[in-house]
Protein backbone atom coordinates (compact mmCIF):
# COMPACT_ATOMS: atom_id res chain seq x y z
CA UNK A 1 0.00 0.00 0.00
CA UNK A 2 1.32 3.39 -0.94
CA UNK A 3 1.82 5.57 2.14
CA UNK A 4 1.38 8.84 0.20
CA UNK A 5 -2.29 9.59 -0.45
CA UNK A 6 -2.97 9.35 -4.13
CA UNK A 7 -5.23 11.94 -5.79
CA UNK A 8 -8.03 9.41 -6.04
CA UNK A 9 -7.82 8.74 -2.27
CA UNK A 10 -8.04 12.46 -1.61
CA UNK A 11 -11.12 12.78 -3.81
CA UNK A 12 -12.79 9.86 -2.07
CA UNK A 13 -12.12 11.40 1.34
CA UNK A 14 -13.51 14.76 0.20
CA UNK A 15 -16.62 13.07 -1.01
CA UNK A 16 -17.07 11.23 2.31
CA UNK A 17 -16.55 14.54 4.11
CA UNK A 18 -19.21 16.25 1.99
CA UNK A 19 -21.81 13.55 2.57
CA UNK A 20 -21.03 13.52 6.28
CA UNK A 21 -21.57 17.28 6.48
CA UNK A 22 -24.90 16.92 4.71
CA UNK A 23 -25.96 14.17 7.10
CA UNK A 24 -25.01 16.23 10.16
CA UNK A 25 -26.83 19.29 8.82
CA UNK A 26 -29.95 17.17 8.29
CA UNK A 27 -29.90 15.74 11.79
CA UNK A 28 -29.26 19.21 13.27
CA UNK A 29 -32.32 20.55 11.49
CA UNK A 30 -34.34 17.63 12.77
CA UNK A 31 -33.10 18.15 16.31
CA UNK A 32 -33.93 21.87 16.21
CA UNK A 33 -37.40 21.02 14.99
CA UNK A 34 -37.91 18.66 17.96
CA UNK A 35 -36.78 21.35 20.40
CA UNK A 36 -39.08 23.90 18.79
CA UNK A 37 -42.10 21.61 18.96
CA UNK A 38 -41.36 20.77 22.59
CA UNK A 39 -41.02 24.45 23.50
CA UNK A 40 -44.25 25.31 21.68
CA UNK A 41 -46.05 22.55 23.62
CA UNK A 42 -44.80 23.88 26.95
CA UNK A 43 -45.78 27.47 26.08
CA UNK A 44 -49.20 26.33 24.94
CA UNK A 45 -49.71 24.29 28.13
CA UNK A 46 -48.79 27.23 30.34
CA UNK A 47 -51.06 29.51 28.32
CA UNK A 48 -54.06 27.20 28.59
CA UNK A 49 -53.70 25.96 32.17
CA UNK A 50 -52.09 28.81 34.10
CA UNK A 51 -52.57 32.08 32.24
CA UNK A 52 -56.09 31.56 30.90
CA UNK A 53 -57.42 29.38 33.70
CA UNK A 54 -56.41 31.36 36.77
CA UNK A 55 -58.61 33.94 38.45
CA UNK A 56 -55.86 36.58 38.69
CA UNK A 57 -58.13 39.19 40.25
CA UNK A 58 -59.14 36.90 43.09
CA UNK A 59 -55.51 36.01 43.74
CA UNK A 60 -54.50 39.65 44.10
CA UNK A 61 -50.97 40.68 45.00
CA UNK A 62 -48.15 38.40 46.18
CA UNK A 63 -48.78 39.61 49.72
CA UNK A 64 -52.38 38.52 49.53
CA UNK A 65 -51.31 35.09 48.31
CA UNK A 66 -48.90 34.65 51.21
CA UNK A 67 -51.57 35.87 53.62
CA UNK A 68 -54.07 33.32 52.35
CA UNK A 69 -51.53 30.53 52.59
CA UNK A 70 -50.51 31.74 56.04
CA UNK A 71 -53.96 31.04 57.38
CA UNK A 72 -53.01 27.36 57.49
CA UNK A 73 -50.08 27.98 59.82
CA UNK A 74 -51.07 26.99 63.33
CA UNK A 75 -52.83 24.01 64.83
CA UNK A 76 -56.28 23.84 66.38
CA UNK A 77 -55.27 21.84 69.45
CA UNK A 78 -58.82 21.70 70.75
CA UNK A 79 -59.77 19.60 67.70
CA UNK A 80 -57.37 16.72 68.46
CA UNK A 81 -59.54 14.77 70.97
CA UNK A 82 -62.37 14.69 68.44
CA UNK A 83 -59.96 13.34 65.80
CA UNK A 84 -59.28 10.12 67.69
CA UNK A 85 -62.40 8.28 66.56
CA UNK A 86 -62.10 9.33 62.87
CA UNK A 87 -58.40 8.38 62.96
CA UNK A 88 -59.27 4.93 64.25
CA UNK A 89 -62.00 4.73 61.64
CA UNK A 90 -59.46 5.57 58.94
CA UNK A 91 -57.18 2.82 60.22
CA UNK A 92 -60.06 0.36 60.30
CA UNK A 93 -61.16 1.29 56.78
CA UNK A 94 -57.60 0.73 55.55
CA UNK A 95 -57.25 -2.59 57.38
CA UNK A 96 -60.63 -4.08 56.53
CA UNK A 97 -60.30 -2.77 52.98
CA UNK A 98 -56.94 -4.51 52.64
CA UNK A 99 -58.33 -7.77 54.04
CA UNK A 100 -61.34 -7.67 51.72
CA UNK A 101 -58.95 -6.80 48.88
CA UNK A 102 -56.90 -9.92 49.65
CA UNK A 103 -60.07 -12.02 49.45
CA UNK A 104 -60.89 -10.54 46.04
CA UNK A 105 -57.26 -11.17 45.07
CA UNK A 106 -57.56 -14.93 45.54
CA UNK A 107 -59.35 -15.58 42.23
CA UNK A 108 -57.51 -12.72 40.51
CA UNK A 109 -54.14 -14.20 41.49
CA UNK A 110 -55.11 -17.76 40.66
CA UNK A 111 -56.43 -16.74 37.23
CA UNK A 112 -53.63 -14.25 36.63
CA UNK A 113 -50.62 -16.54 37.08
CA UNK A 114 -49.86 -18.15 33.72
CA UNK A 115 -48.56 -21.39 35.21
CA UNK A 116 -51.71 -22.18 37.24
CA UNK A 117 -54.56 -20.33 35.47
CA UNK A 118 -57.25 -22.96 34.75
CA UNK A 119 -58.47 -21.98 31.25
CA UNK A 120 -55.69 -19.83 29.89
CA UNK A 121 -57.58 -18.19 27.02
CA UNK A 122 -60.49 -17.11 29.25
CA UNK A 123 -59.32 -16.77 32.83
CA UNK A 124 -55.96 -15.12 32.21
CA UNK A 125 -57.36 -12.12 30.27
CA UNK A 126 -60.17 -11.89 32.83
CA UNK A 127 -57.67 -11.60 35.69
CA UNK A 128 -55.58 -9.05 33.80
CA UNK A 129 -58.73 -7.02 33.16
CA UNK A 130 -59.57 -7.08 36.87
CA UNK A 131 -56.08 -5.90 37.78
CA UNK A 132 -56.01 -3.12 35.20
CA UNK A 133 -59.50 -1.90 36.08
CA UNK A 134 -58.61 -1.82 39.76
CA UNK A 135 -55.47 0.21 39.23
CA UNK A 136 -56.51 2.57 36.48
CA UNK A 137 -59.51 3.97 38.37
CA UNK A 138 -58.55 6.35 41.17
CA UNK A 139 -59.56 5.48 44.74
CA UNK A 140 -61.63 8.69 44.92
CA UNK A 141 -63.58 7.59 41.87
CA UNK A 142 -64.07 4.11 43.33
CA UNK A 143 -65.27 5.77 46.57
CA UNK A 144 -67.74 7.97 44.65
CA UNK A 145 -69.03 4.84 42.96
CA UNK A 146 -69.49 2.95 46.23
CA UNK A 147 -70.97 5.97 48.04
CA UNK A 148 -73.57 6.03 45.29
CA UNK A 149 -74.06 2.27 45.66
CA UNK A 150 -74.14 1.74 49.44
CA UNK A 151 -74.50 5.30 50.75
CA UNK A 152 -72.27 7.56 52.85
CA UNK A 153 -70.04 6.06 55.49
CA UNK A 154 -67.15 3.74 56.19
CA UNK A 155 -68.52 0.80 54.22
CA UNK A 156 -68.16 2.66 50.93
CA UNK A 157 -64.58 3.47 51.94
CA UNK A 158 -63.82 -0.16 52.73
CA UNK A 159 -65.16 -1.30 49.37
CA UNK A 160 -63.22 1.40 47.53
CA UNK A 161 -59.96 0.48 49.29
CA UNK A 162 -60.54 -3.22 48.69
CA UNK A 163 -61.20 -2.86 44.99
CA UNK A 164 -58.33 -0.42 44.53
CA UNK A 165 -55.92 -2.85 46.28
CA UNK A 166 -56.61 -5.77 43.98
CA UNK A 167 -54.52 -4.50 41.09
CA UNK A 168 -51.22 -4.28 42.88
CA UNK A 169 -51.51 -7.24 45.26
CA UNK A 170 -52.83 -9.64 42.61
CA UNK A 171 -50.24 -8.56 40.06
CA UNK A 172 -47.31 -8.99 42.44
CA UNK A 173 -48.69 -12.29 43.78
CA UNK A 174 -49.34 -13.69 40.32
CA UNK A 175 -45.81 -12.78 39.28
CA UNK A 176 -44.42 -14.43 42.42
CA UNK A 177 -46.32 -17.60 41.53
CA UNK A 178 -45.03 -17.48 37.96
CA UNK A 179 -41.47 -17.38 39.32
CA UNK A 180 -41.68 -20.39 41.65
CA UNK A 181 -39.39 -23.37 41.45
CA UNK A 182 -41.42 -25.97 39.49
CA UNK A 183 -39.58 -28.89 41.15
CA UNK A 184 -41.69 -29.12 44.32
CA UNK A 185 -44.86 -28.77 42.20
CA UNK A 186 -43.78 -31.79 40.18
CA UNK A 187 -42.97 -33.71 43.36
CA UNK A 188 -46.31 -32.99 45.02
CA UNK A 189 -48.19 -33.84 41.80
CA UNK A 190 -46.30 -37.12 41.70
CA UNK A 191 -47.71 -38.12 45.10
CA UNK A 192 -51.20 -38.15 43.60
CA UNK A 193 -52.22 -34.81 45.13
CA UNK A 194 -55.12 -32.84 43.62
CA UNK A 195 -54.79 -29.29 42.33
CA UNK A 196 -55.72 -27.61 45.60
CA UNK A 197 -53.26 -29.78 47.51
CA UNK A 198 -50.53 -28.84 45.03
CA UNK A 199 -51.32 -25.15 45.62
CA UNK A 200 -51.26 -25.54 49.41
CA UNK A 201 -48.14 -27.71 49.67
CA UNK A 202 -45.97 -26.78 46.70
CA UNK A 203 -46.92 -23.22 45.71
CA UNK A 204 -48.06 -21.32 48.81
CA UNK A 205 -45.00 -22.08 50.97
CA UNK A 206 -42.80 -20.70 48.19
CA UNK A 207 -44.67 -17.42 47.71
CA UNK A 208 -46.24 -16.65 51.09
CA UNK A 209 -43.47 -14.40 52.48
CA UNK A 210 -43.42 -12.36 49.30
CA UNK A 211 -47.22 -12.04 49.17
CA UNK A 212 -47.45 -11.05 52.84
CA UNK A 213 -44.79 -8.41 52.25
CA UNK A 214 -46.82 -7.02 49.36
CA UNK A 215 -50.04 -7.02 51.40
CA UNK A 216 -48.43 -5.11 54.27
CA UNK A 217 -46.95 -2.60 51.84
CA UNK A 218 -50.41 -2.13 50.29
CA UNK A 219 -51.94 -1.74 53.76
CA UNK A 220 -49.51 1.08 54.45
CA UNK A 221 -50.53 2.79 51.20
CA UNK A 222 -54.18 2.17 52.04
CA UNK A 223 -53.85 4.22 55.23
CA UNK A 224 -52.95 7.21 53.03
CA UNK A 225 -55.82 6.43 50.70
CA UNK A 226 -58.45 6.00 53.40
CA UNK A 227 -57.33 9.27 55.02
CA UNK A 228 -58.67 11.22 52.05
CA UNK A 229 -61.67 9.08 51.12
CA UNK A 230 -63.81 11.09 53.57
CA UNK A 231 -63.63 13.96 51.07
CA UNK A 232 -66.31 12.18 49.09
CA UNK A 233 -68.22 11.00 52.15
CA UNK A 234 -66.61 7.63 52.70
CA UNK A 235 -65.79 8.14 56.39
CA UNK A 236 -62.62 8.65 58.41
CA UNK A 237 -60.33 11.65 58.81
CA UNK A 238 -61.09 12.93 55.32
CA UNK A 239 -64.63 13.73 56.38
CA UNK A 240 -63.35 15.93 59.25
CA UNK A 241 -60.90 17.57 56.84
CA UNK A 242 -63.78 18.36 54.52
CA UNK A 243 -65.86 19.84 57.37
CA UNK A 244 -63.02 22.02 58.67
CA UNK A 245 -62.37 23.31 55.17
CA UNK A 246 -66.02 24.23 54.70
CA UNK A 247 -66.25 26.05 58.03
CA UNK A 248 -63.07 27.98 57.10
CA UNK A 249 -61.30 26.64 60.22
CA UNK A 250 -57.87 26.58 58.57
CA UNK A 251 -56.05 25.67 61.78
CA UNK A 252 -58.41 22.74 62.10
CA UNK A 253 -57.45 21.65 58.58
CA UNK A 254 -53.82 21.66 59.65
CA UNK A 255 -54.73 19.60 62.72
CA UNK A 256 -56.26 16.98 60.49
CA UNK A 257 -53.16 16.97 58.26
CA UNK A 258 -50.99 16.47 61.35
CA UNK A 259 -53.22 13.58 62.43
CA UNK A 260 -52.97 12.01 58.97
CA UNK A 261 -49.18 12.35 59.07
CA UNK A 262 -49.06 10.69 62.49
CA UNK A 263 -51.24 7.85 61.26
CA UNK A 264 -49.09 7.31 58.18
CA UNK A 265 -45.98 7.35 60.33
CA UNK A 266 -47.48 4.65 62.55
CA UNK A 267 -48.34 2.63 59.45
CA UNK A 268 -44.80 2.92 58.12
CA UNK A 269 -43.24 1.84 61.40
CA UNK A 270 -45.56 -1.17 61.75
CA UNK A 271 -45.05 -2.09 58.10
CA UNK A 272 -41.28 -1.86 58.45
CA UNK A 273 -41.10 -4.18 61.44
CA UNK A 274 -43.64 -6.70 60.19
CA UNK A 275 -41.94 -6.94 56.79
CA UNK A 276 -38.58 -7.36 58.44
CA UNK A 277 -39.85 -10.20 60.59
CA UNK A 278 -41.29 -11.99 57.53
CA UNK A 279 -38.30 -11.63 55.25
CA UNK B 1 -46.71 -60.50 34.28
CA UNK B 2 -44.36 -57.49 34.39
CA UNK B 3 -45.52 -54.67 36.66
CA UNK B 4 -44.69 -52.12 33.99
CA UNK B 5 -44.82 -52.61 30.22
CA UNK B 6 -43.86 -49.76 27.95
CA UNK B 7 -44.74 -50.14 24.26
CA UNK B 8 -43.63 -47.93 21.36
CA UNK B 9 -43.49 -44.81 23.50
CA UNK B 10 -43.13 -41.55 21.58
CA UNK B 11 -42.81 -38.19 23.33
CA UNK B 12 -42.39 -34.62 22.14
CA UNK B 13 -42.29 -31.31 23.99
CA UNK B 14 -44.17 -29.41 21.30
CA UNK B 15 -46.42 -30.49 18.46
CA UNK B 16 -43.90 -29.55 15.77
CA UNK B 17 -40.80 -30.27 17.84
CA UNK B 18 -38.46 -33.20 17.46
CA UNK B 19 -39.27 -36.59 18.99
CA UNK B 20 -37.58 -36.88 22.37
CA UNK B 21 -38.44 -40.57 22.62
CA UNK B 22 -38.55 -42.61 19.43
CA UNK B 23 -40.71 -45.67 19.96
CA UNK B 24 -39.18 -47.01 23.18
CA UNK B 25 -40.36 -50.37 24.57
CA UNK B 26 -39.29 -52.31 27.67
CA UNK B 27 -40.64 -54.30 30.65
CA UNK B 28 -40.00 -53.90 34.36
CA UNK B 29 -40.49 -57.05 36.45
CA UNK B 30 -41.59 -57.25 40.07
CA UNK B 31 -38.12 -57.58 41.54
CA UNK B 32 -36.19 -55.32 39.16
CA UNK B 33 -33.87 -52.51 40.02
CA UNK B 34 -33.88 -51.17 36.53
CA UNK B 35 -31.39 -48.59 35.27
CA UNK B 36 -31.84 -46.22 32.35
CA UNK B 37 -28.47 -44.93 31.22
CA UNK B 38 -27.46 -42.66 28.40
CA UNK B 39 -25.84 -39.30 27.68
CA UNK B 40 -27.46 -35.97 28.63
CA UNK B 41 -30.36 -35.16 26.36
CA UNK B 42 -31.00 -38.80 25.51
CA UNK B 43 -34.55 -38.59 26.90
CA UNK B 44 -34.06 -40.36 30.25
CA UNK B 45 -35.97 -37.78 32.30
CA UNK B 46 -38.74 -37.58 29.72
CA UNK B 47 -39.08 -41.35 29.68
CA UNK B 48 -39.41 -41.60 33.44
CA UNK B 49 -41.91 -38.71 33.54
CA UNK B 50 -44.11 -40.40 30.95
CA UNK B 51 -44.68 -43.30 33.36
CA UNK B 52 -46.67 -41.14 35.81
CA UNK B 53 -47.62 -38.66 33.08
CA UNK B 54 -45.81 -35.63 34.44
CA UNK B 55 -45.02 -35.51 30.72
CA UNK B 56 -47.82 -36.54 28.36
CA UNK B 57 -46.61 -39.04 25.75
CA UNK B 58 -47.66 -38.44 22.15
CA UNK B 59 -48.32 -42.10 21.43
CA UNK B 60 -47.55 -45.58 22.65
CA UNK B 61 -48.83 -47.58 25.59
CA UNK B 62 -47.74 -47.84 29.20
CA UNK B 63 -49.27 -50.72 31.16
CA UNK B 64 -48.94 -50.45 34.93
CA UNK B 65 -50.35 -53.59 36.57
CA UNK B 66 -52.10 -54.29 33.28
CA UNK B 67 -53.85 -50.90 33.16
CA UNK B 68 -53.05 -48.50 30.29
CA UNK B 69 -51.71 -45.35 31.95
CA UNK B 70 -52.13 -43.23 28.84
CA UNK B 71 -55.92 -43.68 28.87
CA UNK B 72 -56.62 -42.64 32.47
CA UNK B 73 -58.82 -39.64 33.32
CA UNK B 74 -57.53 -37.13 35.87
CA UNK B 75 -59.07 -38.91 38.86
CA UNK B 76 -57.65 -42.28 37.82
CA UNK B 77 -54.33 -40.60 37.11
CA UNK B 78 -54.15 -39.28 40.67
CA UNK B 79 -54.71 -42.72 42.09
CA UNK B 80 -52.07 -44.12 39.73
CA UNK B 81 -49.57 -41.48 40.88
CA UNK B 82 -50.36 -42.41 44.48
CA UNK B 83 -49.11 -45.91 43.70
CA UNK B 84 -45.86 -44.70 42.11
CA UNK B 85 -43.27 -43.01 44.31
CA UNK B 86 -40.80 -40.61 42.75
CA UNK B 87 -37.39 -39.37 43.84
CA UNK B 88 -35.77 -36.38 42.14
CA UNK B 89 -32.31 -35.14 41.28
CA UNK B 90 -32.84 -31.81 43.04
CA UNK B 91 -34.82 -33.48 45.86
CA UNK B 92 -37.78 -31.12 45.23
CA UNK B 93 -38.60 -30.77 48.90
CA UNK B 94 -40.73 -27.92 50.24
CA UNK B 95 -37.93 -25.81 51.71
CA UNK B 96 -40.03 -23.82 54.14
CA UNK B 97 -41.78 -26.86 55.62
CA UNK B 98 -40.47 -29.17 58.32
CA UNK B 99 -38.89 -32.50 57.48
CA UNK B 100 -41.95 -34.18 59.01
CA UNK B 101 -44.42 -32.22 56.86
CA UNK B 102 -42.33 -33.00 53.79
CA UNK B 103 -42.50 -36.71 54.49
CA UNK B 104 -46.21 -36.50 55.30
CA UNK B 105 -46.85 -34.81 51.96
CA UNK B 106 -46.23 -38.27 50.50
CA UNK B 107 -49.66 -39.16 51.91
CA UNK B 108 -51.52 -36.36 50.10
CA UNK B 109 -53.01 -38.82 47.63
CA UNK B 110 -54.64 -40.63 50.55
CA UNK B 111 -55.65 -37.48 52.45
CA UNK B 112 -58.79 -35.40 51.94
CA UNK B 113 -58.50 -31.81 50.79
CA UNK B 114 -59.88 -30.31 54.03
CA UNK B 115 -57.51 -32.37 56.14
CA UNK B 116 -54.56 -31.32 54.01
CA UNK B 117 -55.41 -27.61 54.32
CA UNK B 118 -54.88 -27.94 58.06
CA UNK B 119 -52.05 -30.45 57.64
CA UNK B 120 -54.19 -32.76 59.82
CA UNK B 121 -52.68 -36.05 58.73
CA UNK B 122 -53.86 -39.28 60.33
CA UNK B 123 -52.05 -40.46 63.46
CA UNK B 124 -51.06 -43.69 61.73
CA UNK B 125 -49.48 -41.62 58.94
CA UNK B 126 -47.45 -39.63 61.46
CA UNK B 127 -46.30 -42.86 63.11
CA UNK B 128 -45.35 -44.30 59.74
CA UNK B 129 -43.45 -41.12 58.82
CA UNK B 130 -41.55 -41.22 62.09
CA UNK B 131 -40.60 -44.86 61.52
CA UNK B 132 -39.40 -44.07 57.98
CA UNK B 133 -37.37 -41.07 59.17
CA UNK B 134 -35.79 -43.30 61.80
CA UNK B 135 -35.04 -45.87 59.11
CA UNK B 136 -33.29 -43.34 56.83
CA UNK B 137 -31.31 -41.95 59.76
CA UNK B 138 -33.03 -38.61 60.26
CA UNK B 139 -34.85 -39.20 63.54
CA UNK B 140 -32.97 -36.24 65.09
CA UNK B 141 -34.04 -33.85 62.32
CA UNK B 142 -37.80 -34.35 62.34
CA UNK B 143 -38.70 -30.78 63.31
CA UNK B 144 -36.02 -29.01 61.29
CA UNK B 145 -36.90 -27.05 58.22
CA UNK B 146 -36.02 -28.96 55.06
CA UNK B 147 -33.63 -26.24 53.86
CA UNK B 148 -31.48 -26.66 56.97
CA UNK B 149 -30.36 -30.14 55.88
CA UNK B 150 -27.36 -31.18 53.78
CA UNK B 151 -27.80 -32.62 50.28
CA UNK B 152 -27.54 -36.24 51.39
CA UNK B 153 -30.00 -35.65 54.22
CA UNK B 154 -32.41 -33.88 51.87
CA UNK B 155 -32.40 -36.85 49.50
CA UNK B 156 -33.12 -39.14 52.46
CA UNK B 157 -36.19 -37.00 53.16
CA UNK B 158 -37.09 -37.45 49.48
CA UNK B 159 -36.77 -41.22 49.87
CA UNK B 160 -38.96 -41.21 52.98
CA UNK B 161 -41.57 -39.06 51.20
CA UNK B 162 -41.69 -41.46 48.24
CA UNK B 163 -41.96 -44.53 50.51
CA UNK B 164 -44.70 -42.81 52.51
CA UNK B 165 -46.93 -43.45 49.49
CA UNK B 166 -46.69 -47.24 49.96
CA UNK B 167 -45.65 -47.30 46.33
CA UNK B 168 -45.85 -50.32 44.05
CA UNK B 169 -43.13 -48.81 41.86
CA UNK B 170 -40.40 -46.26 42.49
CA UNK B 171 -39.25 -43.83 39.81
CA UNK B 172 -35.82 -42.38 40.47
CA UNK B 173 -34.73 -39.43 38.36
CA UNK B 174 -30.95 -39.12 38.74
CA UNK B 175 -31.25 -39.54 42.53
CA UNK B 176 -27.54 -39.03 43.16
CA UNK B 177 -26.45 -36.49 40.55
CA UNK B 178 -26.53 -33.60 43.02
CA UNK B 179 -24.49 -35.50 45.60
CA UNK B 180 -20.79 -36.23 46.05
CA UNK B 181 -19.50 -39.74 45.16
CA UNK B 182 -19.41 -41.08 48.71
CA UNK B 183 -22.89 -39.85 49.60
CA UNK B 184 -24.15 -41.02 46.19
CA UNK B 185 -23.12 -44.58 46.99
CA UNK B 186 -24.71 -44.41 50.45
CA UNK B 187 -27.97 -43.06 49.03
CA UNK B 188 -28.09 -45.68 46.26
CA UNK B 189 -27.38 -48.43 48.78
CA UNK B 190 -30.16 -47.13 51.03
CA UNK B 191 -32.64 -46.99 48.15
CA UNK B 192 -31.74 -50.52 47.02
CA UNK B 193 -31.95 -51.87 50.55
CA UNK B 194 -35.34 -50.32 51.25
CA UNK B 195 -36.70 -51.29 47.84
CA UNK B 196 -35.71 -54.91 48.50
CA UNK B 197 -37.14 -54.77 52.00
CA UNK B 198 -40.48 -53.37 50.86
CA UNK B 199 -40.43 -55.38 47.63
CA UNK B 200 -40.80 -52.31 45.43
CA UNK B 201 -39.41 -52.49 41.90
CA UNK B 202 -37.40 -49.44 40.84
CA UNK B 203 -36.86 -47.64 37.56
CA UNK B 204 -33.83 -45.43 37.85
CA UNK B 205 -32.34 -42.81 35.57
CA UNK B 206 -28.69 -42.61 36.18
CA UNK B 207 -25.80 -41.22 34.20
CA UNK B 208 -23.09 -42.67 36.44
CA UNK B 209 -22.49 -45.99 34.67
CA UNK B 210 -20.45 -47.43 37.53
CA UNK B 211 -23.30 -46.91 39.98
CA UNK B 212 -25.73 -48.45 37.50
CA UNK B 213 -23.51 -51.52 37.03
CA UNK B 214 -23.08 -51.90 40.78
CA UNK B 215 -26.67 -51.49 41.96
CA UNK B 216 -28.97 -52.43 39.10
CA UNK B 217 -29.87 -55.83 37.73
CA UNK B 218 -31.13 -54.61 34.35
CA UNK B 219 -30.11 -51.77 32.13
CA UNK B 220 -31.54 -50.03 29.12
CA UNK B 221 -29.32 -47.64 27.22
CA UNK B 222 -30.86 -44.64 25.52
CA UNK B 223 -29.21 -42.54 22.86
CA UNK B 224 -31.05 -39.62 21.32
CA UNK B 225 -34.44 -41.14 22.22
CA UNK B 226 -33.64 -44.56 20.78
CA UNK B 227 -33.19 -47.68 22.88
CA UNK B 228 -29.69 -48.99 22.11
CA UNK B 229 -29.44 -51.73 24.73
CA UNK B 230 -31.84 -53.72 26.88
CA UNK B 231 -30.69 -56.56 29.07
CA UNK B 232 -29.26 -57.77 32.36
CA UNK B 233 -26.33 -55.84 33.78
CA UNK B 234 -23.96 -58.77 33.11
CA UNK B 235 -24.48 -58.35 29.37
CA UNK B 236 -23.34 -54.74 29.42
CA UNK B 237 -19.76 -54.29 28.31
CA UNK B 238 -17.27 -51.64 27.25
CA UNK B 239 -18.14 -51.92 23.58
CA UNK B 240 -21.86 -51.44 24.15
CA UNK B 241 -21.25 -48.55 26.52
CA UNK B 242 -19.14 -46.83 23.90
CA UNK B 243 -21.95 -47.28 21.44
CA UNK B 244 -24.50 -45.69 23.81
CA UNK B 245 -22.23 -42.81 24.70
CA UNK B 246 -20.93 -42.40 21.15
CA UNK B 247 -22.34 -38.90 20.83
CA UNK B 248 -20.40 -37.74 23.85
CA UNK B 249 -17.16 -39.19 22.54
CA UNK B 250 -17.63 -37.32 19.31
Amino acid sequence: MNSVASPSDQARRDQAFESLLLLRRKSNVRRSAYYFVLLALVVWSIQVTIIDDTDWERMGSLGAVLKSAGRFIGVDIGLFPSLLVPAIETLVIASLGTILGVVICLPATWFGALNITPFKSVTYPLARLMMTLSRSIHEIVWALFFVAAVGLGAMAGIFAIAVRSVGFIAKMSAEAIEDINPGPVEAIKATGANTLQVVIFAILPQVLPQILGTVIFEWEINIRRSAILGLVGAGGLGLVFFRQMHTFNYHGVTSVIVAILALILIGEVVSHYVRKSII
Amino acid sequence: MPILEVRNLIAKYSARGPEILKSVSFDVEDDDFFAIIGPSGAGKSTLIRCINRLVEPVSGEIFFEGQDVTKLNSRELRSLRRDIGMIFQEFNLIDRMSVMDNVLSGRLGYTGTIRSIFRAFKKTDIQHALALLDRVGLIDHVDKRADELSGGQRQRVGIARALMQDPKLLLLDEPTSALDPKISREVMALILEMARELKVPCLCNIHDVNLAMEFCNKIIGLQDGVKMFDGPTEDMNEERLNEIYAMEVL
